[in-house]
């Protein structure tokens, strides 16, 4: 009894801040407010938002960047956990360190280094320059700026969360593969990716759900339009002040991300009963 | 057995070289390319005064939009603001959030796995899409554009890890070393004091100050619902990006904001590199 | 100075038992052994006995004092745990000061005290180490300063040697044997290796599934068995099936006199009550090895329904394998339901009285 008045005071704002809004932007929006106040089921917000060209290129924008994102973190963020793993080089702690250094730069720093690095006339255009090459088109305000924002934010995570993976697969079990004669590559086919398909699925949708609502970067690094549904709720919200449009948007995310949410929360159960 | 001398090993014997980590090498490069430019470049606009394309090196250093930085009014408000705005938060984070990773780590109750679980699964919804189902609350609540909607929205984000980690850190304090605190003669609550406590406290101390770093840098519940009316640092960096400003602006404050809190981070280091997060993550 | 005494002590989970009806009484300045093997309930009653388990039926006195419900702050008993516990944040000086701290004793006693504890175990000028920073064996010395210091009526040992290597626990336990008797400290010690209950215990608990199998000195225990269990589990025992009939138990290999009702019985043989004689006998048991280890040597002997048999031979002894050989028995156990029945041979009747003493 204790116990459940210790956690009572976090579990009412869980209950209120996370649990309540959640389901009550659903009832909002599938059962508006009319004109008198009085409540009738409409799917009309759900329904203009489907037909509405503007909308959809939104939300097809942010398939986009989160699918491009999630496949450009696992390629990058895989040979950095294997090497991390495996190796005991002298540049391990230093790959280790630089891979995880942009979780402590906070997302709005990250946007002003992007926009001098990557932008117009930025650093990546003084190099080329001075090499005597031509000028690349810059990413800044296209829809790959927010792309190698959030795959430079999310490398960390992503990293951490597959050598984890990684760390449960033993030495022994590598060595064994090796001495009945598994080359590297056939190794990582046959021992190492079976293993890790829980930990790749499970880094995948983490990814995935930060990606898909992200909002600083997308608004400062992405084009006007269209736009990530993280600025176009923002935008709908307080710019347009029209929360029931903007409350679909959201209860739209949700949909998409349910898959990877309730993946996402069953492997942390597994997890939990793994550990008493 | 090892006890019996072998011959003596000459010290010229020859060194098995271990091969060079190429990998290690590119990765390393590429890396500092990636991460670490992009920083530098920032770091440097900082003390620049004049730079103009296509010099590769700035024509003129100084620290002239430093001064100019720090004269501008709203600089400081939002300093002023920004740092009440996340003592409030992590105080009242660290008061509701450490009783209850106490009671989730060593207190049997009914419903404790289902609740802890369900702290995790906050996790499964996609961040911006949860503020605004937030803020759609606040609207009938007239919390927005306010201090303590700012403060609400805040705290929400800091929950999981100001209770995760926590309870990590008291459930790797060994029942054994209380129990024999017990035994010695000390109460539960002398126990949880003298032993349990200072046994979880560096943990527990990283994850206040993550929370703190954290939440001053928190972007999107305090643009949401908190601009323009309450302006934190980070509200008024994206500001000054729309609006054009002198990039000078936003580097100073890049740089002034960020050493500190770096400092700070490289002490909570210490839980991210055990993989601790990852896990609670759910990998 | 103390005396324990537990009367019909159960703790009960769920629907088992891991300790049920246990009764025991330890004398002051007495050790006993807790032997069992893991699950036998050995630690949980010496939890019960520190405070840190309830017992769900029971009661457990010290001093004639009621102490069943008392928390472990408030009891006069001292526990060595097998992880040791030291309070990591703390040097060794403070984990030993902690309890006279908590009881405010004057600085300059506190310190005296914790020094005295410290040469006590061998470890002066140890205090201001960090716990870290100690092998096993001084971790170990430290937790038992920590809870001699406080001067318990009853000290509690967990299995305290068991992560230590076999040579350091052979001399740690010599040591604590010393402390132990020189303080007369009333003591129970829990452990799962019968050479430490025999050579520490005064008396030995031998418990099995939460029940006590017997309680008795320990070369009772291993005399005298009284149950097929603790004649197996202390010692090495070899074990033949024999049907008895009008007194003589008969097995191909073995005859002997059985004066116990008609019926199958189980033989207890130690290896050092069997002698060898070599036999032209087709169907005799057969040498399968021998093993030197100096002092003696250590025969197998496969008999033809394959039981195998031990028998510990003098050094010199010359057994080829393959040896047919006939066995001789000078001391042998009869255990019938897990129970001994009769007992035969050198000293049987000498132990057989102590038992009843015990």
């Amino acid at each position: 009894m204790v116990g459940l008045t210790l956690v009572a005071l976090p579990v009412f704002l869980l209950g209120w801040l996370i649990v309540y809004p959640i389901l009550s932007a659903v009832l909002e929006t599938v059962f508006p407010a009319g004109e008198n106040g009085a409540r009738a089921l409409s799917l009309a917000s759900y329904r203009f938002f489907f037909s509405d060209p503007y909308s959809l290129a939104n939300l097809q924008v942010t398939l986009w960047t989160t699918l491009v994102c999630g496949v450009l973190l696992i390629l990058v963020g895989l040979p950095i956990a294997l090497y991390l793993r495996f190796s005991q080089g002298r540049f391990a702690a230093y790959v280790q360190a630089m891979a995880i250094f942009p979780m402590f730069v906070p997302s709005i720093i990250l946007s002003y280094a992007l926009i001098r690095t990557i932008g117009p006339n930025g650093t990546v255009d003084l190099i080329l320059n001075a090499l005597g090459l031509p000028k690349l088109p810059t990413p800044y305000l296209t829809p790959w700026g927010p792309v190698i924002g959030l795959v430079w934010d999310n490398l960390p995570l992503t990293v951490l969360m597959l050598t984890a993976g990684l760390g449960q697969i033993s030495n022994a079990s590598v060595e064994a593969a090796r001495d009945v004669g598994a080359g590297p590559f056939r190794v990582f086919l046959a021992v190492i990716l079976p293993r890790m398909a829980n930990s790749l699925l499970v880094t995948a949708s983490f990814a995935v759900l930060g990606i898909f609502s992200a909002f600083t970067l997308p608004y400062v690094l992405g084009p006007a339009a269209p736009e990530m549904m993280g600025p176009f709720m923002d935008r709908t919200f307080s710019d347009n002040n029209d929360p029931l449009n903007a409350l679909t948007q959201a209860v739209i995310s949700f949909g998409f991300c349910l898959v990877f949410g309730l993946f996402y929360v069953r492997s942390i159960a597994r997890n939990q009963e793994g550990r008493p | 057995m090892s006890a019996i001398p072998h011959r003596p090993v000459s010290s010229a014997a020859p060194r098995i070289a271990k091969p060079f980590d190429w990998a290690g090498l590119v990765f390393a490069i590429l890396l500092t390319l990636v991460i670490a430019v992009p920083l530098l470049v920032v770091a440097t606009w900082a003390f620049t005064e004049v730079w103009r394309y296509p010099s590769l090196v700035p024509q003129k250093f100084g620290l002239r939009f430093w001064s100019q930085t720090l004269s501008r009014a709203d600089v400081w408000e939002a300093l002023f603001l920004s740092l009440r705005l996340t003592a409030v938060v992590t105080a009242l984070s660290a008061v509701i959030c450490l009783p209850a990773a106490y009671a989730f780590a060593r207190l049997k109750f009914p419903g404790r796995n289902l609740l802890f679980l369900s702290f995790l699964a906050s996790h499964a919804f996609p961040k911006f899409g949860l503020l605004v189902a937030i803020a759609g609350i606040f609207l009938h609540l007239g919390l927005i554009s306010t201090f303590w909607g700012v403060v609400l929205i805040q705290l929400v984000g800091t929950l999981m890890l100001m209770i995760w980690v926590p309870v990590a850190a008291f459930q790797a304090v060994d029942r054994r070393m209380e129990e024999a605190a017990r035994d010695a003669g000390a109460g539960p609550l002398r126990v949880f004091w003298s032993i349990t406590l200072p046994q979880a406290g560096p943990t527990i101390a990283a994850a206040v100050l993550l929370t703190f770093v954290g939440t001053f840098y928190e972007t999107e519940g305090a643009w949401l619902i908190g601009a323009p009316q309450v302006r934190t640092m980070p509200v008024l960096m994206i500001s000054f990006i729309n609006n054009q400003l002198v990039v000078q602006y936003g580097a100073v404050l890049s740089v002034m904001l960020w050493l500190p809190s770096f400092l700070a981070l490289i002490f909570a280091r210490r839980i991210v590199g055990t993989g601790a997060f990852a896990r609670g993550f759910g990998a | 100075m103390a005396r324990l005494t537990i009367k019909g002590v159960s703790k009960s989970f769920g629907t088992g038992f891991a300790v049920n009806d246990v009764s025991l009484d330890v004398e002051d300045g007495e050790l006993v052994c807790l032997l069992g093997p893991s699950g036998s309930g050995k630690s949980t009653l010496l939890r019960m006995i520190g405070g840190f388990e309830r017992p769900s039926a029971g009661e457990i006195l010290i001093d004639a004092k009621d102490v069943t419900r008392l928390p472990p702050e408030r009891r006069p008993t001292g526990m060595v745990f097998q992880s040791h516990a030291l309070w990591t944040h703390w040097n060794v000086f403070d984990n030993i000061a902690f309890g006279l701290r908590l009881r405010r004793r004057p600085r300059a006693e506190i310190r005296e005290r914790v020094e005295q504890a410290l040469a006590m175990v061998g470890l002066a000028d140890y205090g201001q180490r960090m716990t870290t920073q100690l092998s096993g064996g001084q971790q170990q010395r430290v937790a038992l300063a920590r809870s001699l210091v406080l001067e318990p009526k009853i000290l509690l040992l967990d299995e305290p040697f068991a992560s230590l290597d076999q040579h350091l626990r052979e001399r740690l336990r010599e040591e604590v044997k010393d402390i132990q008797s020189r303080l007369g400290i009333t003591t129970l010690f829990v452990t799962h290796g019968q050479d430490e209950a025999l050579a520490l215990a005064d008396r030995i608990v031998v418990m099995r599934d939460g029940v006590m199998e017997q309680v008795a000195p320990p070369d009772v225990i291993y005399r005298a068995p009284r149950t097929e269990f603790v004649a197996s589990f202390i010692g090495s025992m070899n074990f033949i099936r024999v049907t008895v009939e009008e007194g003589i138990g008969r097995h191909e290999d073995l005859t002997l006199p059985v004066p116990v009702a008609d019926g199958p019985a189980v033989l207890g043989i130690r290896p050092e009550a069997l002698s060898l004689t070599p036999s032209e006998r087709p169907r005799a048991g057969r040498v399968h090895r021998s093993i030197d280890f100096g002092t003696h040597k250590l025969v197998d002997i496969d008999l033809l329904d394959g039981t195998r048999m031990k028998a510990m031979m003098p050094p010199e002894t010359q057994v080829p394998r393959g040896l047919r050989v006939e066995l001789g028995v000078s001391a042998f156990h009869v255990f019938r339901d897990g129970a001994q029945v009769y007992q035969a041979g050198a000293r049987g009747s000498e132990t057989e009285r102590r038992v009843s003493h015990a």
